[in-house]
């Protein structure tokens, strides 16, 4: 009886790297419903492995796990040199980054910009290469990257940074993949309400749930869109906001 | 999780201040400075899922898939996983729930605290019924294996969640042949008696499904009796519809009033009455979830809230006892729609504590109820105490102690069982003073 959704032809394997964020778990049970094979990359194993299990019971013909510290360059090229090539990948860690931690502890600054930006950008560059390298067919990266990103605020400024900085990699790596059959989304989701911000009381119109975020990430990817704002009002809040004078702009508490 | 308030049960009308955290083991284990009571989506209507001034556990997001045997359809899941998740998940597969309440939003871990029944309590029982195996963490001696054997697997059940923290559940699911329902409506009553409505349940012994809508402020007792069982249906079936409309606000005061019930009540039935085709095949969803389709449907009832009220009496009683209460609160004014009436088979529970019992159930939803509706429910508590029946503490947010104690007698055993470091407000309310029922 199971019948599934269309599934395009090429996606025959998924990769998620950072597998048991709220947003990623989300996804991959999209994926495992549909019926994909999946490769899960996460720092916790026990985590990892029931998010494995879940997927499987939910219909992923097959689903193998790396274990290993994300943000370690060896990791990555390794990871990505050994797995089955994917047609479709979504990067979807991150650590939201604590400014005033950030102001006076430089070894926390440089480990949450190799967080939030430089290993993220590596997975995307090595994700791209094994892609466009092993296949005419190509792919599809979908890099988590922030509302954040648009405009630095003084209230989350590291974090914002690095975001901006994936970002213009992802724009950067789009074009430079055009011709080579793989197709990078930058995705911009706003406030979430995961794990990642339970510490934040007060939630408001402007949250999303994970489960929504996935569901605009998976729909990006079967579309091949460039660029999304998840929520979509999220493009005009932040048009606002990166329109606002820097005189004014450096003044607000935002 | 509930969209208004996660200090407030779904009955709403109730205030109280929690701690919230993550169910994740660790943090129950180590603080032993408050008290806690596991908490899933919250659809209890009355303080069962609250617990003032405590800390509520949220198994939010522990609501993994861990494995499933095709074979024999067995599930072995994490208890946050909602009923909604797991029958969509399993229904293109061909399986589904064995039982399932009128809200497909409650978690595995609340469906067993609390023990619900459906619509096939006749032919399957209780949801307890269906589990074989539960994983529990305990303040005092960590994660256990909780197996049918064990005293603690029968004080879990209908256990209210005092027993410890469910953390996973191996389940049986039942296979279907598609995701449709055969319905057949037919109306009853207009004499004054359940005769009708009894008759119409005994003919159904073939059908996995039965239930009843009663209309309580018409002397004559009319209502609209329903019967289903599984049949194929199309693809498109196999999901439920997302819910398109969502109560905008509260409703206002004058629209709850007993005039409101019963132009309500009065125009439902004459839908149904007019109706030409009284068999026909529908999707799963809408036989089972009705109210599902609609979001935050308990700000209908108004910002004060409302009670829901359960009974069963036993089979012998069911027949004189279950009009004689209906009269009694239709004349002491007490506002009640789409009451829902339903008989239990003969089918214990592995629960100590549980609420069905062969006989006939009622349930009323009575909106911000006044003194006047307060002192109606306990007049009509010792009617149902009177012939051995029970009321619901799943729906309950009013029955004295003494009356809960009548009820359930056995709750000492509940209460020896209890993990030291859990409560709820529910649980200190109905065992607050424990010689009176002496």
């Amino acid at each position: 009886m199971k019948t599934g959704n269309v599934v395009p032809m090429h996606a025959t394997n998924v990769v998620v790297v950072g597998a048991t964020s709220a947003v990623a778990q989300a996804a991959t049970r999209l994926w495992a419903g549909r019926g994909v094979e999946l490769t899960l990359i996460a720092r916790n194993a026990g985590e990892l492995e029931r998010i494995a299990a879940d997927a499987r019971v939910r219909g992923a013909p097959a689903v193998a796990t790396f274990v290993g510290d994300l943000t370690d360059t060896a990791f990555i090229t390794e990871t990505v040199r050994t797995m089955t090539v994917p047609r479709i990948a979504l990067i979807a860690y991150g650590s939201l980054t604590d400014s005033a931690r950030a102001d006076s502890d430089a070894t926390y600054l440089a480990s949450e910009l190799n967080a939030n930006f430089t290993s993220a950008a590596l997975w995307a560059q090595s994700l791209a290469e094994r892609m466009a390298a092993d296949s005419a067919a190509g792919g599809t990266i979908a890099v988590i990257s922030s509302v954040a990103g648009d405009r630095g605020r003084g209230s989350n400024h590291a974090y914002g940074a690095a975001k901006a900085g994936l970002t213009a990699f992802c724009s950067g790596l789009r074009a430079r993949m055009a011709a080579r059959r793989v197709h990078v989304v930058t995705v911009k989701p706003g406030f979430i309400d995961s794990p990642m911000t339970a510490h934040i009381a007060k939630k408001g119109a402007l949250w999303a749930t994970p489960e929504t975020i996935a569901t605009g990430i998976v729909n990006a990817i079967d579309k091949k869109r460039d660029v999304v704002y998840l929520p979509g009002f999220w493009r005009l809040i932040m048009l606002i906001i990166t329109h606002i004078p820097e005189g004014i702009f450096k003044r607000l508490k935002i | 999780m509930n969209p208004l308030s996660l200090d407030q049960p779904w009955g709403r009308g109730y205030s109280a201040l929690h701690t919230h955290a993550f169910a994740d083991g660790s943090s129950f284990a180590t603080n032993a400075t408050t008290s806690f009571l596991p908490r899933g989506l919250g659809r209890s209507y009355g303080d069962v899922c609250v617990n003032d001034g405590g800390t509520l556990l949220h198994t939010f997001r522990r609501d993994r898939l861990l494995s499933f045997d095709d074979v024999h359809g067995v599930l072995t899941c994490e208890a946050g996983a909602s009923l909604a998740d797991i029958a969509e998940a399993m229904l293109p597969y061909g399986w589904f729930l064995p039982v399932v309440p009128g809200t497909r939003y409650v978690t595995v871990g609340g469906a067993i605290a609390n023990d619900v029944h459906g619509k096939n309590h006749h032919h399957w029982g209780t949801f307890g019924k269906c589990v074989f195996e539960m994983k529990l963490r305990r303040s005092d001696v960590g994660l256990i294996d909780v197996e049918p054997s064990d005293a603690l697997f029968r004080t879990t059940i209908a256990g209210l969640g005092l027993t410890g923290l469910i953390e996973e559940v191996t389940l049986q699911l039942d296979c279907v042949p598609g995701p449709g329902i055969e319905q057949d409506t037919k109306l009853f009553g207009g004499d004054g008696t359940i005769d009708g409505y009894l008759a119409l349940d005994e003919a159904s012994n073939d059908w996995e499904y039965t239930v009843g809508w009663i209309d309580t402020l018409d002397p004559n007792l009319r209502g609209v009796f329903f019967r289903g069982r599984h049949c194929d249906g199309p693809n498109e079936w196999l999901a439920p519809q997302p819910a398109r409309l969502t109560m905008p606000m509260d409703a206002p005061r004058w629209l709850l009033g007993a005039w409101s019930a019963k132009t309500f009540n009065a125009l439902y039935y004459r839908a149904q009455a007019m109706r030409t085709a009284t068999r026909e095949t529908i999707p799963l969803w809408q036989f089972f979830f009705p109210l599902d389709a609609v979001n935050a449907w308990n700000r209908a009832y108004g910002k004060r809230g409302f009670v829901q009220y359960q009974f069963v009496v036993p089979t012998a009683a069911a027949r004189e006892t279950v009009p004689k209460i209906l009269t009694h609160l239709r004349e002491a004014q007490v506002a009640s729609y789409l009451a829902v009436i339903k008989t239990f088979g003969d089918n214990p529970s592995p629960g100590l504590m549980s609420f069905p019992m062969a006989g006939t159930t009622v349930a009323l939803d009575i909106p911000a109820p006044d003194e006047k509706d307060r002192r109606a429910l306990d007049r009509a508590d010792a009617m149902v105490a009177d012939v051995g029946g029970r009321v619901y503490p799943a729906k309950d947010a009013r029955m004295s102690a003494a009356m809960f104690q009548r009820f359930f007698p056995q709750w000492r055993e509940l209460e020896a069982a209890r993990d030291p470091a859990i409560s709820s407000s529910f649980w200190r309310r109905v065992t607050a003073s424990q010689d009176s029922a002496q």
